[in-house]
């Protein structure tokens, strides 16, 4: 098994170190570059260039790169150009926010789909049946925007059950130990902080949630359906065996396999989808930062951050199929 | 200003960084027992209105949102509206503006304003006394000397790139037209230039980038690190003391990027009069401004700094909010025109165009009424302003002026440049607004090919190097000034060409800029800056289209806010009614 | 799928043994007119795609130029969907956008499967060494989240239509390949290949008679969902304020963001505008599902 996961990390070590190339010849090659964002209209030619040299820009291109590698190789992801602060330290501040964003709409996704999915399985046909599929559907093909906004609209601001956007209500000042929200307020001491935090989670998780719910949905009905038409199922309730025994020793234990496939492949969707996300609640995550990074060329702030996306996608997947091996003995790690 | 302007530098900056912000000065509205007498400054009630100072209730926390975050901690390195906007409540200056209005220049850390020599050559500071910096240091000649030296002789690579206003108005080093900055004794200060310099006191007066900060802090924290991502003081690392220590009535608390800026009450404020009531304020921003609706209407935050005009219906409807009136209006929002580029050096063209455009059924659908249409290439409001009587909607003169051009066919067709991803005080949608144009050009004969670039990926930076034939465009003021409109903005020259953004200049306008900014008396400056606006409105180099006033709103519950056409707006006579 | 028409119980495989010889194409024909579900999303599909071509012949007004002093009026009997923040008529945009929207989607989507279609059957035809390394470059492309890709792209190649296409097509292109390649490696292990191998059929042969039609099976059910996707993704993209340049374009995803700043006082643009996104996505997701399980019976839930 260790040694399984040992492969599978030295196999990423090519996938990452192409993604820097790729990462880099595409940021290089974007007509623009940070230096006019970073001046504005306050541009000259000569600032221009003398900016380059500074930022080590007129450099040719590959050397550029083997300096950045070997930067990333030391640790260093680099500092932004625009305002000069380490990406590892603006990652540090923002990466809590949007894993715990995507945390939640996962949660969300899974509390949520499992449960509906076995529903709509147990009364395959019916009108909950029915109903569940109508709602993955929508799920779907509402996009995060529309319903972000649609819920901020009706339930923030008509309703004022929820607040709007942001970590926290901005009264309320709290040390920042993890930058996760929902841990630095109980280390604080915070209870009433942490319930704060807690609701302003709930909207943006439903938003960023509501593909992976209809998917989650959709996958476990699925799923249960099958297992509940294998041999050994039927076996299992012609012996007499109760319905919730067989639903928990065979079915379910059998349909896990493809729902927890399908949930690592939601991480990189999540991903994306906390981009516009953040934007809709104002949400200070890496979404944000990374989408503002393009626009300004900001190219170390990109390549460093996307790479670090990419590092957590491919980390997820492994455990995905960590898990799925160790839900499914059957399958050999080669 | 035209000669001390580092050649090719590109004024059209604030724009971007829609300047045109705050006063170092927090409102002295009456002269402390402590200070000299103060003749010009404060009169003794110019408490807002609004606020009846009986029923005033102190203490409280005001959340603001802004439309984005501070930038640095150090108002010498930003030339942004968010960071100015906190700055001005922390850091004052020598001079300010009073509140509510856009130049009435006051004394605020001069006990009176300066006394000038007949050669306009010289300027004379008294200082005030006994006043302290938030980390108790003492404010004196001394700390004056040291702030404007240390702006002066910035490091290059602060220069223009991070330090912008001192560059602007002063020039740098040896080439700046501020000669010295000498002390006299503890509490006088001498200014001498090289050349008179007519904006001398009102290009000063609203900026919080002549703000004077406690030399001590400065030092502490490498505030003159050439990088200033190094300089704990500019990343307003350490709270209060440590960063952004000024003498205002609030204190810089701490800086969570993308997150918050907190400032608090300073309690030993040396002008007890206009002690701030609030406990602290918080200053979040909010990149949509549909966010930031949604955010003030939910009670997240009190008071929304910029709103969108059309959303005024919507607040205007409920007895919790309310929407504020900026007054004069300090900016002009253009559609813009390159005369390198066809067809826009044929003057029956731009006419045309002038009478084409429907001003106020923009005014109408885009800024809920509130703007005027534009007759000047700046704002009433400023200074040696006149109307100039520019063409107004008419198509058939507009159709006349095309069939005058001599062109025809693929040469009415018009490439308009329109930014995608932002909102400006002077064009609150300039989506809708291009689009609106686009009808009205269209409906007499033209023909609109339209362009669009990301604001800060390539719009302003194109904008600049010449490259839009026409464009939408404007201009916040820095300072209520001909100059800061024409010159600064838009005609300002390359050594004796016109810049590539217009690719216009006559040199009879290049001499009445000159002499305007040299004037050594009043008369002159008015003679020089009347007879540029007169070339102005004989060539219409472009269209100018409003001068808008942006809204702000608040909750009900926010009492005392003074509103101003240019942002200029200290918050220490605000208090919460709750 | 959610779907499904049959019985729970019914034998799964019964439909494909017992008609054998129909031919997989016409069988899976008529599963689909059995399918409801699928129908009612051709049917939306139909009813958006005729929208489309009679635009100009059933819109009221014009979809590009406005009069101000109308907008923002709700619906009523002059506009049925109101006006916008133009003065133009919402339904007219709702129908000449089906145009743009329908067309972006349907390009972009094609241009996903044949870039990744092309890079999945070389790899999947050919196996070893190519395909490691068709797969590796795969796999960087996937670990980039799509939107960003996307909006690198379109800041890349600057602002059009076309442009727009590209970016969402390579967001698709590393799923089709890999669709495409499982299929192709599965089927070059799969008996009739095998067979036909054996009988000397030359490699051309085999590869297109064989593998591809079959291989295709997969790719055509994704590619009707990437369908729904595309027409989201592209409103994403103009959310994100990167729509195409002429901002008066009546494509669906720029219209929409446009009126998110104005859902209070014009919440009607949002509704109908959304609601044509939508409703569209459905109608893709619906017949998607319904031909994945019309070409696949293993797959009907």
């Amino acid at each position: 098994m260790l040694k399984y996961v040992f492969r599978r990390l030295l196999a990423a070590i090519p996938v990452l170190l192409g993604l820097s190339i790729v990462l880099f010849a595409f940021v290089h090659l974007l007509p623009g570059d940070p230096v006019a964002a970073l001046l504005g209209q306050h541009a000259t030619p000569e600032l221009t260039a003398e900016i380059r040299t500074r930022l080590g820009l007129d450099k040719p291109l590959y050397e550029q790169y083997l300096i950045y590698l070997g930067q990333l190789l030391s640790g260093d992801l680099g500092k932004s150009v625009i305002n000069n602060r380490s990406v590892a330290s603006e990652l540090a501040l923002r990466f809590p926010g949007t894993i715990e964003l995507t945390a939640a709409a996962l949660l969300f996704a899974i509390g949520l789909g499992i449960p509906l999915g076995r529903i709509a399985a147990r009364h395959a046909q019916g009108w909950t049946d029915g109903a569940v599929t109508v709602i993955s559907l929508l799920g779907i093909s509402i996009p995060i925007f529309i319903l972000g906004y649609t819920l901020q609209f009706f339930l923030s601001v008509q309703l004022k059950w929820l607040p709007t956007s942001a970590r926290l209500d901005p009264r309320t000042h709290i040390d920042a130990v993890t930058n996760f929200m929902l841990i630095d307020t109980l280390l604080d001491g915070r209870p009433d902080a942490f319930v704060d935090a807690l609701r302003h989670l709930v909207l943006p998780a439903i938003a960023l949630g509501s593909i992976p719910l209809a998917i989650v949905t959709r996958i476990t009905r699925a799923s249960v359906l099958d297992v509940a038409n294998e041999d050994y199922v039927r076996t299992a309730r012609a012996k007499g065996l109760t319905e919730r025994r067989v639903d928990s020793r065979h079915v379910m234990r059998n349909a896990w396999l493809p729902v927890v496939t399908v949930i690592g492949l939601q991480v990189g969707g999540l991903l994306a989808g906390a981009v516009i996300t953040e934007t809709v609640f104002s949400w200070n995550g890496v979404g944000r930062y990374v989408v503002e990074a393009i626009q300004d060329h900001d190219y170390l702030v990109v390549q460093s951050t996307i790479l670090v996306f990419a590092l957590i996608f491919l980390v997820v997947n492994l455990l995905v199929d960590v898990g799925y091996a160790f839900l499914n003995p059957r399958i050999r790690y080669s | 200003m035209l000669r001390i302007r580092p050649a090719g530098l590109v004024a059209a900056a604030a724009i971007v960084f829609a300047a045109c912000q705050g006063a170092a000065s927090p409102s002295p509205t009456s002269a402390p027992s402590t200070a000299p007498s103060t003749g010009a400054s404060a009169p003794a009630s110019s408490a807002p209105a609004t606020s009846p100072s009986a029923s005033i209730k102190e203490g409280g926390d005001l959340i603001v949102g802004l439309p984005g975050d501070m930038v640095e901690a150090d108002p010498s390195l930003v030339s942004d509206s968010n960071s100015s906007y906190i700055h001005l409540n922390v850091i004052e200056g020598l001079l300010g503006v009073k509140p509510g209005t856009l130049g009435d220049v006051i004394p605020v850390l001069a006990s009176d304003l300066p006394e000038k020599s007949a050669d306009g050559l010289t300027y004379t500071f008294k200082l005030r006394q006994g006043v302290k910096f938030h980390d108790g240091t003492d404010f004196n000649a001394d700390a004056v000397v040291y702030n404007y030296d240390r702006q002066k002789n910035a490091p290059k690579e602060l220069q223009d790139a991070y330090n912008y206003y001192f560059g602007a108005v002063f020039g740098w080093g040896a080439d700046s037209n501020l000669k010295s900055v000498e002390k006299i004794d503890d509490f006088t200060v001498k200014f001498t230039l090289n050349q008179p310099q007519s904006n001398f006191l009102i290009s000063q007066a609203p900026l919080p980038q002549f703000g004077i900060q406690s030399p001590t802090a400065l030092k502490a924290g490498d505030a003159d690190n050439p990088d200033p991502g190094k300089s704990p003081y500019a990343q307003g690392q350490g709270g209060t003391g440590k960063s952004m220590v000024g003498t205002g009535p609030f204190m810089f608390k701490e800086w969570v990027p993308n997150d918050h800026v907190t400032i608090v009450k300073n309690p030993n404020y040396w002008d007890s009069a206009n002690m701030a009531h609030l406990d602290s304020v918080t200053f979040k921003p909010y990149a949509d401004q549909a966010a930031e609706l949604n955010a003030l209407q939910a009670g997240d935050i009190d008071l929304a700094q910029t709103i969108a005009p059309n959303d005024i219906e919507t607040l205007k409807g409920d007895s919790n909010f309310q929407v504020i009136d900026r007054g004069d209006s300090c900016n002009v929002g253009n559609l813009e025109m390159n005369q390198k580029q066809k067809p826009f050096d044929n003057q029956h063209i731009r006419t045309a165009i002038a009478y084409a455009l429907n001003k106020q059924s923009y005014i109408d659908a885009f800024y809920a009424g509130l703007a005027e249409p534009a007759d000047n290439f700046m704002p009433p409001a400023t200074q040696y302003y006149k109307p100039l009587g520019l063409p107004t909607y008419d198509p058939d003169k507009a159709k006349a002026e095309i069939a005058a051009s001599g062109l025809s066919g693929d040469a009415l067709t018009l490439t308009f440049y329109y930014p995608s991803d932002v909102a400006r005080p002077y064009m609150p949608d300039p989506k809708g607004l291009a689009q609106a144009i686009a009808n009205d050009l269209e409906a007499v004969g033209f023909k609109v090919n339209f362009k669009t670039e990301g604001w800060r990926t390539g719009y302003l930076a194109d904008e600049a190097t010449g490259k839009f034939p026409m464009w939408l465009l404007g201009w916040t003021c820095d300072w209520p000034g001909p100059d800061n409109f024409l010159v600064a903005a838009f005609f300002h020259f390359q050594g004796s060409k016109p810049n590539p953004e217009f690719a216009y200049g006559p040199p009879e306008l290049k001499a009445a800029f000159d002499k305007g900014a040299t004037a050594p008396d009043d008369a002159t400056a008015q003679q020089a800056w009347s007879d540029a606006q007169d070339i102005l409105a004989r060539d219409l180099p472009f269209v100018p289209l409003v001068h808008s006033k942006p809204p702000a709103a608040a909750s009900a519950a926010v009492q005392g806010f003074v509103g101003a056409g240019n942002l200029n707006e200290a918050l220490n006579s605000v208090w919460l009614n709750r | 799928m959610a779907t499904a028409a049959a019985p729970l119980n019914q034998p799964l495989a019964q439909p494909l043994t017992s008609r054998a010889s129909r031919g997989l194409w016409r069988d899976a024909f008529r599963r689909l007119l059995h399918n409801r579900p699928a129908l009612l999303g051709l049917a939306i599909i139909a009813v958006f795609a005729l929208a489309a071509l009679l635009a100009p012949v059933l819109a009221p007004g014009d979809p590009l130029a406005g009069t101000l002093v109308n907008r923002i009026k709700p619906p009523s009997a002059a506009h049925l969907m109101g006006t916008d923040l133009q003065g133009r008529d919402v339904l007219t945009r709702v129908l000449y956008g089906a145009r743009i929207s329908l067309l972006v989607g349907v390009v972009s989507v094609l241009m996903g499967v044949a870039m990744g279609g092309t890079i999945g059957a070389i790899a999947g035809a050919f196996g070893g060494r190519v395909d490691t390394v068709l797969m590796r470059v795969v796999d960087v492309l996937l670990a980039i989240p799509g939107i960003l890709l996307a909006i690198g792209v379109v800041v890349w190649l600057d602002r059009g239509l076309l442009q727009i296409m590209f970016a969402v097509a390579l967001t698709n292109a590393p799923i089709f390949a890999r669709l495409l390649r499982g299929s192709m490696l599965a089927l070059r292990e799969s008996d009739y290949v095998t067979a036909a191998r054996s009988i000397g059929a030359s490699t051309g042969r085999i590869l297109f008679r064989h593998m591809l039609p079959n291989a295709l099976t997969p790719v055509i059910v994704a590619a009707t969902l990437a369908l729904a996707t595309a027409i989201i993704d592209v409103a994403g993209l103009g959310f994100l304020g990167l729509g195409p340049p002429d901002p008066r374009t009546a494509e669906w995803g720029t219209m929409l963001t446009d009126a998110t700043s104005f859902y209070r006082q014009a919440p009607w643009i949002i509704f109908f505008t959304g609601a044509a996104i939508s409703i569209t996505a459905i109608g893709f997701n619906l017949l998607g599902d319904g031909l994945r399980e019309a070409l696949d019976p293993r797959l009907r839930h």
